[in-house]
Formats: C-alpha cells, sequence, structure tokens
C-alpha cells in the first residue's frame, strides 16, 4: 500500500492522520480510495467535475503526477504521495 | 500566536535581502504547544516559482514544499505555516495573498524597503479565505510588529495565477 501524505489543513478530514497507508496500483485508484474512506476529503480535492482543485498538487514522491500521467500514474507499494497545498500571493 | 527563533528568523530575513527587490518566499518548520502557541524551529527558503513580476508576487515551488515535508518528517516536527516579502510595501495580508493562502497555517509577511527590513506581521485565513486576521508575532529583533490593517493598503484583488 502507497503511503499518503495529509497537510495539516486537511487532517481533521482523515481522522488526525499525519499520514495514511492506501491501496491502488495507480494515482487515481489511490486518491479514490482515500476519499472514498474520508468523504470529506473530497470536496477538498476535487471539484463537482471530479477535477483535481487548482490549488491541491499531488506529488509521486518528487515528482508532480500533472506532468507524470496524472491519475493513470503508476504508484508501487513503496511510493509516496504527497497531497502539497499550492501557496501563492503577493503585495498586489 | 507565533514565536519565531532567532536561526529561523536570520534565514528568513536573508532569504528576504537577497531575494529584493523581488518578492521571497519560504516555510515555517517547528510545533504547535499544547496553549496553541506556534514556535518556529527553523524556516526554509524556497524558490519563488511565480511565472512573471515577480516584484509583487510570490508562488512557493511545490517541489520546496515536498522537500519540507520530508524535513519536518525526519525531525518530527510541522509545517506551522509560510512566509514571503513585500518589497517596498507594508506588511500586510493582500487580497492576493489571501486568495491563495490556505486555512490553518500561519502567514508572516516581511516589509523591506530599500533593501532594509521594516517590520514583519503575521496573519491566518478563515476557513474559506474570505477573511484573515492577525497572529500575535514574536522574533528575536527590536524591529516593531505591525498588524497593519489588510484593507487600509492592500490594493484591489488580482485573479490568483
Amino acid at each position: 500500500m502507497a503511503k499518503v501524505l495529509i497537510p495539516t489543513p486537511l487532517r481533521q478530514y482523515a481522522g488526525n492522520q499525519k499520514e495514511v497507508e492506501v491501496a491502488g496500483s495507480t494515482v487515481g485508484e489511490i486518491l479514490t480510495t482515500l476519499t472514498s474512506d474520508f468523504a470529506d476529503l473530497r470536496k477538498h480535492l476535487y471539484t463537482d467535475e471530479g477535477k483535481l482543485r487548482s490549488f491541491v498538487n499531488v506529488y509521486l514522491n518528487d515528482d508532480d503526477v500533472r506532468y507524470l500521467d496524472k491519475d493513470k500514474t503508476v504508484a508501487a507499494s513503496s511510493d509516496t504521495l504527497s497531497i502539497v497545498p499550492s501557496i501563492a500571493g503577493g503585495s498586489r | 500566536m507565533i514565536r519565531i527563533e532567532e536561526a529561523a528568523w536570520q534565514v528568513m530575513l536573508d532569504h528576504a535581502y537577497k531575494a529584493y527587490p523581488r518578492e521571497c518566499c519560504g516555510i515555517l518548520l517547528g510545533v504547535e504547544q499544547g496553549d496553541g502557541e506556534r514556535v518556529v524551529t527553523s524556516s526554509f527558503p524556497c524558490r519563488n516559482a511565480y511565472e512573471g513580476d515577480q516584484s509583487d508576487r510570490f508562488q512557493i515551488d511545490p517541489r520546496d514544499q515536498v522537500r519540507a515535508n520530508l524535513k519536518s518528517r525526519s525531525e518530527e516536527i510541522d509545517i506551522l505555516g509560510f512566509f514571503h516579502s513585500h518589497p517596498d510595501c507594508d506588511a500586510y495580508f493582500s487580497a492576493t495573498d489571501l486568495k491563495n493562502s490556505w486555512p490553518w497555517y500561519s502567514n508572516v509577511v516581511l516589509s523591506i524597503r530599500h533593501g532594509e527590513i521594516a517590520g514583519a506581521a503575521a496573519f491566518r485565513a478563515n476557513e474559506d479565505q474570505s477573511h484573515s486576521e492577525a497572529e500575535e508575532l514574536l522574533y528575536p529583533s527590536a524591529l516593531p510588529v505591525l498588524a497593519a490593517d489588510p484593507a487600509e493598503e492592500a490594493p484591489s484583488v488580482e485573479s490568483p495565477a
């Protein structure tokens, strides 16, 4: 099972866990299982149309899955999936 | 309240100096104590990944967040928030900052004027990022803590990157 790292603001929707072991052979399968186990997480990760929200990045180890094979990216049980909040801003 | 220890503060200042007149950005690592006080024990300077004029915009490179996350896990500390600089502006939380932030995290803004640190303030966004509140900020410096009213100086909202 792959390890999914949960950012602090979302831990309240994942049983207050920092990381969760989730079964699945692709990034899509893992995230589907994760958001089935923790339904409240889904609206924070996905739009109503089922697309990953723009302010949420998902990294498989060191790589952004948007630049791999997105949901179809193959994940091994030794892999770590990080949910990374997109942080930006500026004075204007 | 968020308290920044000396080594972490120095890294933040150095990063702001080096980036000036562009905005710098980075990650605050530490622990949240039982009474809710946050103690920043180290800070992690990040690349500004904003593709455009960085004098008034920043975007934290998410690859740096992944690295900071690994560091936090190995040291059993947490990512408590983020910092960035406002070159030649006060330390307010702009509408752009608010719209591109996340709840829970502390956001420390450094004012740097003419290449010198002129103040700092901390803010937290509410759950839907419609509002922010100043958070008491303690850091090892004689500089005044500016708790600027975001509505006072923040220019109009711009669409997020």
